[in-house]
């Protein structure tokens, strides 16, 4: 009986065992792209809003805090999204006829919201706190990056779970002085740029935000600018109570910084940041 | 155990493959020593049935596609969902829209809860509220915890009403025969009407009790404008009893040694008046055992009280009255003389003892008489209480009732009726009542309404009444209304809403407003006129502290109460029905008390106390009668009342250990036929066999019918299967309770007060198993270092009430499954309360015994998760990570506690718009597939960790309190951090007492229960004698 099949057909049949193998291999990877690009993540994507708000333009340009908006996100998980009555507080008055605004002016009308698309959406099994790293010592810039170069808003990041993770193993990489937290062009301290910090008496009950004072400036030199989140030193003890303020006399001791590692991990310290066990564990976001 | 060792279990099995008799289970019983423990009366008998379902993972055919879907069917569905399957990680989110505020409110921090004082105006009492409120939408009631009456305390009722607010079937548009109307047609129509009569002529209003000392005013205005308007009252709940009649006595129990309970439940939830208080009490006497006071119930059907009570005497209804004259006879009370009834020696020994008992505890106990019972008997407790100089100690009578309008409720309806019948109701007004369902049924008030020219019904839902009515107005609920109420101990409190009514719902406060000369003035303004003479200095300063605080100040009953009470007992009690005729015992539903809550799906599932049953009632009977009557557990028997015309109902049957002989017991509250989606249907309508005369217990007969009912019973289910590693037969059926809850398990732990004296460390001591230890694991060990927390039961303290399950469903968005799902096991409370009879099948012992995740150190169930979606955290909880669970359900099969719920389809409510505010914002939804439990509430942990972190500062003991223990009336469950050793929970698990549940598996449990310690008293402390069948 004559062979069926030609010799050739072994390299055939071998070739196409490898290409199938291949072809799984692709289809693997291209769904492990797929799942993390921006088309699923929506990172780096603008979608369209109502008004074409530049954050640009509102942080850079007018020099406007965070805060005036967003002003939750010290006290509260979700940040906040300003009501309409925020921008009228200035567009009563400037740009009162501009097209673009009309949006706004119709939402003061009628009393309809505005409807923003999200931008920075999380799934809703997940929990996240700002109020926590806002005064941890986790600055805005570190997850939203340099909002104050965006004309339009869209995600610096992820927001995937590996990207959540990839700092709750490490916090001290991230870690800032509370009183630059809304500082967009703040970066890490360096040679060339050190910062010099003083830590609280390390007493129980002082907030976080206020147990430690950092300084960009060299404090033995005159006028140093003092940085805490919510007020200057001074202010900050004598809030702690009468202990505190009756201390105060006592010079705190500035530790000069020149690397983010050793910045880091002072401030890992002083803030009190859980360890890398307990921030990665799965109740801390998921319940 | 000795029933055990008799012979293999196979081949009793075998022997017992056809159900056993009553007369078996006695003989299985007899000779048993020791405490035995069975949570079904199957498993006493240890029957074939029984063995099967414990081998059983989830009962019945829980494993097991309930709905006809064809296996060709079901690949035709799936192949889609199959070859998509490995996609199905790979979602993009929907683009979502924010919706910002135009203004948003000042004090408004979006993410951060916000608390009102409210109160829930319940019949019996009003309970005051904290209300947690999200984004202004109410998400979670709890007890005020500032209030001096309820101390933060809640109860199942109570809790429920939130699902009520949100129910999805409550009525949404005024309806003037059908059709769409506005109120403000209503309103004109009604008072030109009654303006028209000049005097109030053929005018009647028919209401719900009236609770509210501001709607007490406005009908007192509108009877002085119109002298010849009629208020009729009615609650079929409480007509006839001492709470309508406004003769209500008080009680404080933090200074009794013996308490005496003549049919009054006041242990086991809030059908009875002051029940936060009592158990708040009675509870704080149980947590040291040195302390302990001493319960003795008598009682005609089992209930919490009776199966919490040191002693328990079962009596059938009509013994009781003539058991209080003896026993007032026996303490000496003015004017009470013996009956010359018939008792049993037992029962002689009781009443000596009982008597005995309270004469040397004179001034230091109380005897409350139960409402569901002959007005003699309330008459006779307080005389009791005089002879003994409780009065002005351990009994207050108050100067004035705690309703505003006290009224003879039956009398006053029947009069109505009347009327009605003889033409003379122009305009009948229903407010906030559904007389077409639970009116009794020798009134045929069905047929009077027909004779009504025009009917008005005010109602949360188009109910039995609304249906037939021509005018039908939504009515509010009290978290969207303002109005007031008292509680027990006379505090007023302001009603305040806590969200704009969802359907535009009126309120009683409306209607009466309508008729008078400002018909404009709002609820709220009506409660300021009120109480502008009460609150004292600068009203508007006054009135925001009363707002505040959750009550006005000064409103409390004078404690000092009235001096010298008239308590001489005159007159006759009835005599007891003959002991050959079967008695008929009505009580409101524990669950739903009388069908007005029937649409809440909380309550429905929730298994009733002692029973264990949900989304029925049934009639309950003991052992005995059962026997007797030649039925079995789930039969359908018709139940009938003696009377002029007999009245029939079919019923479920179903036994209760404990019951009094030749008895039924039926609660009413179901049978709705327009209730809603979730309650119509439900159980039997046992108003069809209450009459007016005998609203309580009346004669009857019962007979039985063909079929099964097809009841939900959760009991039975979770019960435990695994080879017996340490001695036994090792064949693989043993069931966790029958064997093991006693025994060398010690699933419960209890001694008497002899007992724990002279071995105050009885809870730990004389376990068989070797004590496990810390390194015995293959796994490494954790440090708990910061934080370890963990949870106390007490055991002596918990009456059984379920008010803790039922928060725990609001506070955890806990999926209500439906009756089917319920019968084939997959109910998905989180926390469940096992009940463990002991003892005589028909005078037995209960313990309740709260169940939920017990947060094992080495829990078996993480070991087995295939996916890691249940896992351990540095702080020692269990926890679940849903969106991992892949459904395999390893973890529950592993679970030696059968704790772990399991999503078979997907059970939350997606789509309904009103259930979507009700939702807990913090806690995730659970879809099909997924394993859920209990989280020791983690996101109650998670945000004091937060603030505490943001302090920097530990978090204190008492800042983190979980759902169940805010809920608890009795303080039974404490949370906290257990290294914390000034923690009241370290403390508390230091205890001596403490034990923990299957500790030998070397489980390391974070819950530990304390043992519970029994003052029993000596004369009866023998094991009661073995009762007989009833003769006949």
């Amino acid at each position: 009986m004559a062979q069926i099949f030609d010799r050739s057909s072994n390299a055939l049949a071998r070739a196409s065992l490898v290409l199938t193998g291949l072809i799984v291999i692709a289809l693997g990877v291209t769904l492990d792209q797929l799942q993390r690009s921006p088309w699923v993540t929506r990172q780096g994507q603008r979608p369209d809003q109502p008004v074409p708000f530049s954050h640009k333009h509102h942080v850079q340009g007018l020099g406007l805090q965070c805060q005036y908006c967003h002003v939750t996100v010290e006290k509260s998980s979700y940040a906040g999204i300003p009501p309409t009555k925020t921008c009228i507080n200035c567009h009563a008055q400037i740009w009162t006829n501009a097209q673009l605004l009309e949006p706004v002016r119709s939402s003061w009308a009628t009393g309809e919201s505005l409807a923003w698309t999200k931008v920075h959406d999380l799934p809703d099994f997940v929990y996240f706190s700002h109020e926590i790293h806002v005064n941890k010592g986790l600055g805005c810039a570190s997850c939203h990056g340099r909002v104050d170069q965006m004309p339009l808003m869209y995600a610096e990041n992820t927001l995937q779970m590996e990207w959540c993770l990839n700092c709750h193993r490490n916090p001290a990489k991230n870690l800032r002085p509370t009183g630059e937290i809304y500082n967009m062009a703040w970066e890490k301290p360096a040679e060339d740029r050190p910062v010099w910090c003083a830590a609280g008496d390390g007493k129980t009950g002082v907030p976080t935000a206020q147990s430690v004072s950092c300084t960009t400036k060299d404090p033995s030199g005159a006028g140093a600018e003092v940085a805490s989140l919510e007020l200057p030193l001074g202010g900050a003890h004598g809030q702690a109570g009468d202990v505190a303020a009756a201390a105060l006399p006592v010079a705190p001791v500035y530790k000069r910084f020149t690397s983010q590692d050793e910045l880091g991990h002072f401030l890992l310290d002083h803030y009190k940041i859980r360890t890398p066990q307990e921030l990665t564990s799965c109740e801390v976001c998921h319940r | 155990m000795s029933n055990h060792e008799n012979g293999p279990m196979s081949e009793k099995s075998k022997k017992q493959s056809t159900p056993m008799t009553l007369v078996q289970v006695r003989e299985q019983l007899k000779g048993v020593k020791g405490k035995r423990y069975w949570k079904s009366v199957d498993e006493l008998a240890d029957t074939a049935e029984f063995q099967a379902a414990v081998e059983r993972e989830f009962p019945h055919a829980a494993q097991e596609w309930v709905d006809p879907v064809s296996r060709r069917g079901f690949m035709k569905l799936m192949g889609a969902s199959l070859a998509l399957a490995g996609l199905a990680g790979c979602t993009k989110q929907p683009d979502e829209p924010i919706y910002a505020y135009v203004k948003q409110p000042e004090d408004l921090i979006l993410g951060k809860p916000m608390y009102f004082a409210t109160a829930h105006p319940f019949v019996t009492g009003a309970v005051p509220l904290l209300v947690k409120s999200d984004q202004f939408r109410p998400i979670k009631i709890d007890g005020n915890p500032e209030h001096p009456y309820n101390q933060g305390s809640s109860d199942p009722f109570t809790q429920g009403t939130l699902l009520d607010l949100y129910d999805p079937d409550r009525s949404q548009h005024v309806t003037y025969r059908g059709e769409n109307r506005e109120w403000a047609e209503f309103a004109q129509e009604l008072r030109l009407k009654v303006a028209g009569t000049k005097d109030g002529t053929g005018i009647y209003f028919l209401s719900s009790t009236i609770t509210s000392p501001t709607l007490a005013r406005q009908w007192k205005a509108v009877q002085a404008a119109y002298p010849k308007a009629t208020l009729v009252q009615y609650d079929p709940a409480i007509a006839g009893t001492s709470v309508a009649n406004g003769t209500s006595v008080q009680y404080s129990l933090a200074d009794a040694d013996v308490i005496v309970s003549l049919d009054a439940d006041f242990l086991s939830g809030a059908s009875y008046p002051g029940f936060h208080k009592l158990v708040g009490d009675y509870a704080a006497r149980r947590k040291d055992p040195e302390k302990l006071n001493r319960l003795y119930a008598i009682e005609s059907t089992p209930t919490t009280t009776g199966l919490k009570a040191e002693h328990r005497l079962g009596l059938r209804a009509s013994e009781i009255p003539a058991f209080a004259a003896e026993l007032a006879k026996a303490v000496g009370a003015n004017g009470a003389e013996g009956t010359g009834y018939n008792w049993t020696d037992e029962q002689k020994k009781f009443l000596a003892a009982l008597a005995k008992d309270l004469k040397a505890h004179a001034g230091k106990s109380a005897v409350i008489p139960g409402l569901y019972q002959d007005p003699s008997v309330e008459v006779l407790a307080l005389a009791i209480n005089t002879a003994l100089g409780n009065v002005s100690k351990t009994v207050l009578v108050p100067h004035e009732p705690a309703i505003p309008l006290p009224s003879d409720q039956i009398a006053d309806f029947k009069a109505l009726v009347a009327d009605m019948n003889a033409g003379k109701v122009d305009w009948l007004v229903i407010l906030n009542a559904n007389p077409i369902y639970s009116a009794p049924a020798d009134l045929e008030f069905a047929a009077a309404f027909d004779k009504a020219k025009m009917v008005a019904h005010l109602g949360s839902h188009l109910d039995e009444t609304g249906q037939i009515s021509h005018w039908h107005i939504p009515a509010a609920h009290y978290l969207e209304s303002w109005s007031d109420a008292r509680a027990y101990d006379g505090t007023v409190s302001i009603v305040q809403p806590l969200i704009d009514p969802l359907y535009g719902g009126r309120t009683a406060h409306h209607v009466f407003q309508t008729l008078l000369n400002e018909p404009m003035v709002s609820p709220y303004d009506a409660v300021r006129e009120t109480w502008k003479s009460t609150i004292k200095g600068d009203f508007e300063t006054g009135w925001r502290k009363a707002l505040h605080q959750g009550w006005v100040d000064g409103t409390a009953f004078d404690k000092a109460a009235k001096a010298s009470v008239d308590a001489g007992f005159k007159g006759a009690v009835p005599a007891p029905s003959p002991k050959d005729a079967l008695e008929i015992i009505f009580r409101p539903d524990p669950n739903v008390y009388d069908g007005r809550w029937s649409n809440v799906g909380w309550l429905q599932e929730l298994p009733k106390p002692v029973t264990s049953l949900s989304w029925d009632n049934a009639a309950l009977v003991s052992g005995a009668t059962l026997t007797k009557l030649n039925l079995e557990e789930d039969d359908i028997v018709e139940l009938s009342v003696n009377g002029r015309s007999p009245r029939r109902v079919k019923a479920p049957v179903i036994v209760v250990p404990g019951h009094p002989d030749n008895s039924v017991t039926v609660h009413l509250g179901y049978g709705r036929e327009f209730a809603g989606r979730v309650g119509s249907g439900a159980g039997f309508n046992a108003y069809l066999i209450r009459t007016t005369d005998a609203p309580f217990y009346a004669t009857g007969s019962i007979k039985k019918l063909d079929g099964k009912w097809g009841l939900a019973v959760t009991k039975s289910h979770f019960q435990d299967h695994r080879p017996k590693l340490f001695g036994g037969q090792g064949n693989g059926n043993n069931s966790l309770e029958a064997d093991e809850a006693i025994g060398e398990r010690g699933i419960i732990r209890y001694a008497t007060l002899d007992e724990f004296k002279a071995n105050p460390g009885f809870a730990n001591e004389g376990e068989t198993h070797p004590k496990t230890d810390r390194d015995n694991t293959l796994f490494p060990n954790w440090e708990y270092k910061d934080n370890a927390w963990g949870m106390s039961i007490d055991m002596n303290s918990c009456t059984g009430c379920n008010a803790c399950i039922v928060s725990c469903y609001a506070e955890n968005n806990i999926a209500v499954v439906g009756k089917q799902q319920v019968r084939i096991g997959r109910n998905m409370q989180w926390l469940r309360i096992d009940t463990y009879f002991e003892g005589d099948l028909s005078a037995p012992r209960a313990h309740f015994q709260p169940m939920a995740c017990q947060h094992c150190e080495n829990a078996p169930c993480e070991q087995v998760c295939p996916v890691g979606a249940t896992v351990h955290t540095p702080e020692g909880l269990n926890m679940m990570a849903y969106n991992r669970c892949v459904g395999t359900r390893y973890c529950s099969n592993n679970c030696p506690y059968k704790v772990r719920r399991f999503n078979f389809l997907l059970y939350s409510d997606y789509e309904t718009e009103s259930l979507k505010l009700l939702r807990n914002p913090d806690v995730s939804v659970r879809s099909r597939g997924v394993m859920e439990k209990c989280s020791y509430c983690v996101q109650r942990i998670s945000a004091a960790k937060i603030e505490a972190d943001k302090d920097n500062r530990a978090i204190q003991d008492g800042e983190i309190v979980t759902a169940c223990q805010q809920a608890c009336p009795a303080s039974a469950i404490t949370f906290g951090n257990i290294n914390d050793k000034q923690s009241r929970v370290a403390k508390l698990q230091a205890d001596g007492r403490s034990y923990q549940v299957l500790a030998d598996l070397n489980t390391r449990p974070r819950t530990k229960y304390v043992a519970a310690v029994l003052n029993l008293n000596d004369e009866l402390a023998e094991a009661p004698v073995e009762h007989l069948p009833a003769k006949g």
